[in-house]
């Protein structure tokens, strides 16, 4: 894991100083609310629609069992006994006190995070592969490129006043983990065809929201050390040219479909080729010493099976299935990684109790390697579990509630806050989640299913990501009433695509029902072993549709 | 947008009555304008049933927010319900009044019961 060096901690102390100089002022008067709320939206601060809300930044969605515990001791102590990790790979306190945020933002420094560009029209926390460093398929490990970004776009002067928010991600393997083409910026590692080269694919323009785009490959393959000035020439061409007059125009997306990709890459070459690249571009000796702390563990040379595994699985259906469902191929024999769902049936999607922090980092830390991840699907991850220790780390989550083995199925559901706590919100998220999950309870039942990625959003600004899910749930305001639209179709893999409207939206009672009838159809036409999200790619909506018009009529199934 | 939700958000004055809620500066508390400052408690608003005595909080909650107590006053419309507590009409305003439906334990609905 990257470790702060000095010129890292007394950036995030003093800005946590100067931050709380601010709410003095403002406590006494000398900051109006006008000059205060950009001050503390670029310190992660919100005014929710009960409370403020913290938003913490986990860069690229790595943590070690300290910082967990100080997560769950900040929300003891500040809060209400529970954090929210989001699609951003964020944490989200949603009942702290403004007097209490600087005191907050200590502890935080004290272990090495912040809320830094967690809100704001600047670069955002930059979002990676939660199995990065582990993956099979990966070329190289994406967290040095994002532990790069996030020092080069950490009040970085010319990008702190953007037009728009503006969001990174990176992946370094084949298979997109990342949702790199529905981000602002979306960067894979790859290695050039021909020499062999490390360098990134750049897409550009992806985004979500009320105007849903795939982004666009602007860069086929750029050299490895050229990623920092050419990234800064895409930032000068969007801060020179994006929207300002527009709010909802703002984002790149709204740029490159404006002007077309031929024309936005001529700009941004055109930029580049006036950079002077070696005074932007970071030296390689510090290239280096960022991917040593991204080095892989001390690992054991184990071979690849496990016998106390399996003889376990064997005698333990329960751990069978966990495994067999949270379970993800490790690249080091005789390891697993697993994914730790945050979503118990009838829980709240990426909730999580100071308590199970406390217990998870017990966990992390005794047996993998002291670190953890976040994904984007608002679940955890241990990255490096030796096989031989998957029972008792499987007993060791049962204890605390983090067992359940639905990862990538269908009550694995994406909930964005919605109304139950967001201020911007048109309609609730969570609750929905929570009867749909309850609706496929039976866990034989999910199997049978497979994997069926189901997310929701509690306003048009998409923090669910519902377009980019196999199937989509927008919750909308209509008649002074929750209403729900669905969406099938999205992905957010390399296979990208924007999900399509079945129908007329619904009322929120009648969501499960809805889902019940979509999966209903998938089984009766699935062919053998044929996903869900393939069933609809090859047989198309038709077949949805009518299930799902006859189903809003009252029509018998 | 949800501020559509608040009442007057579209230049027309709000649908009577009326109670004033803000959010308390200093801890982000949701809170209610009553007769004589400002109470978390929602059964505790001032209703305002006619524009005169809505303009006169609407200047009282200005004058909080100037005075650096609260931030982003504004009038919600209610309906007396039949033990007299205002309950605001629009599902968002509704919530803030209790606190998130997925968590009975947590907020108004816990410390005030109505």
């Amino acid at each position: 894991m990257y470790r702060y060096d000095e010129f890292d901690e007394r950036f995030v102390r003093e800005r946590v100083q100067q931050f709380r100089t601010q709410v003095e002022r403002r406590l006494d008067g000398s900051l109006s609310d006008d000059e205060f709320k950009p001050l503390r939206l670029k310190n992660g601060l919100y005014l929710q629609l009960h409370a403020y809300m913290l938003r913490i930044a986990v860069p690229y969605g790595t943590l070690n069992g300290k910082q967990l515990r100080q997560l769950a001791l900040i929300g003891e102590r500040y809060d209400k006994g529970y954090g929210h990790f989001t699609t951003r790979q964020n944490l989200q306190f949603n009942w702290p006190q403004l007097k209490d945020v600087p005191d907050i933002l200590d502890l935080l420094a004290d272990v090495e995070m912040h809320c830094i560009q967690t809100s704001g029209n600047c670069i955002r926390n930059v979002t990676a592969d939660q199995f990065a460093g582990i993956a099979k398929d990966e070329v190289e490990d994406p967290r040095p490129t994002a532990e790069l970004l996030r020092q080069w776009s950490s009040l970085h002067p010319e990008f702190a006043w953007l037009p728009r928010k503006f969001k990174i991600a990176v992946t370094g393997a084949e298979h997109d983990r990342a949702a790199i083409k529905v981000h602002d910026i979306g960067l894979k590692v790859r290695r050039h065809p021909d020499t062999g080269a490390t360098g990134y694919q750049v897409v550009v323009g992806g985004g979500l929201g009320r105007t849903p785009m795939i982004g666009k490959v602007i860069r086929d393959f750029l050299p490895k050390d050229e990623l920092l000035a050419y990234l800064e020439a895409v930032m000068r061409v969007y801060n020179a040219e994006g929207r300002r007059d527009n709010k909802y125009k703002a984002r790149v997306k709204i740029l490159v479909h404006e002007i077309g990709t031929e024309e936005f890459v001529r700009r941004v070459e055109a930029e580049y080729a006036q950079l002077d690249g070696p005074t932007v571009n970071a030296p390689e000796s510090e290239v280096a010493r960022i991917a040593r702390y991204f080095a892989p563990p001390a690992y054991e040379a184990l071979p690849e099976d496990s016998a106390v595994l399996d003889a376990a699985r064997r005698a333990d259906p329960a751990l069978d299935a966990f495994v067999a469902q949270n379970g993800f191929a490790h690249r080091q024999p005789g390891y697993l990684a697993l994914t730790i769902s945050l979503k118990p049936v009838g829980g709240v999607p990426g909730d999580m109790t100071s308590e199970q922090m406390r217990a998870f980092a017990d966990i992390a830390e005794r047996y993998s390697f002291d670190e953890l991840r976040v994904t984007h699907a608002q679940n955890l991850v241990l990255p490096h579990v030796r096989k031989d220790d998957v029972p008792r780390v499987f007993e060791a989550l049962k204890a605390a509630g983090l067992a359940t083995a639905n990862s990538g199925l269908v009550t694995d559901i994406i909930a964005c806050p919605g109304m139950d706590y967001c201020a911007l919100a048109t309609a609730r998220s969570i609750p929905i989640a929570q009867e749909i999950a309850k609706s496929f309870a039976d866990e034989r039942r999910q199997a049978e299913i497979g994997p069926l990625q189901i997310k929701i959003s509690g306003c048009i600004n998409a923090c669910g990501h519902h377009h980019v899910g196999h199937i989509g749930i927008l919750g909308l305001e209509k008649s002074g009433k929750e209403n729900y639209q669905i969406t099938l179709g999205g992905d957010a893999t390399e296979a990208a695509a924007l999900g399509e409207r079945l129908g007329p939206g619904i009322d929120a009672e009648a969501v499960p029902g809805a889902i019940e009838t979509i999966v209903g159809t998938y089984l009766k036409v699935r062919t053998d072993g044929e996903a869900f999200i393939d069933t609809v790619r090859r047989a198309g909506l038709d077949p949805f549709k009518a299930s799902f018009d006859a189903y809003v009529a009252g029509e018998p199934a | 947008m949800a501020t559509d939700a608040k009442a007057g958000a579209k230049g027309k004055g709000p649908k009577l009555p009326v109670i004033l809620s803000a959010n308390r500066l200093l801890e982000g508390d949701v809170v209610y304008l009553t007769a004589g400052g400002w109470t978390l408690d929602p059964a505790s608003a001032r209703i305002a049933s006619d524009a005169e005595t809505a303009a006169v909080m609407e200047a009282e909650g200005a004058a909080a927010a100037a005075a650096n107590l609260v931030v982003d006053p504004y009038l919600v419309p209610v309906e007396i319900d039949a033990t007299g507590f205002p309950r605001a009409t629009h599902f968002r305003e509704a919530m803030r009044q209790t606190g998130p439906s997925i968590h009975p334990d947590i907020g108004k609905q816990a410390e005030y019961a109505h």
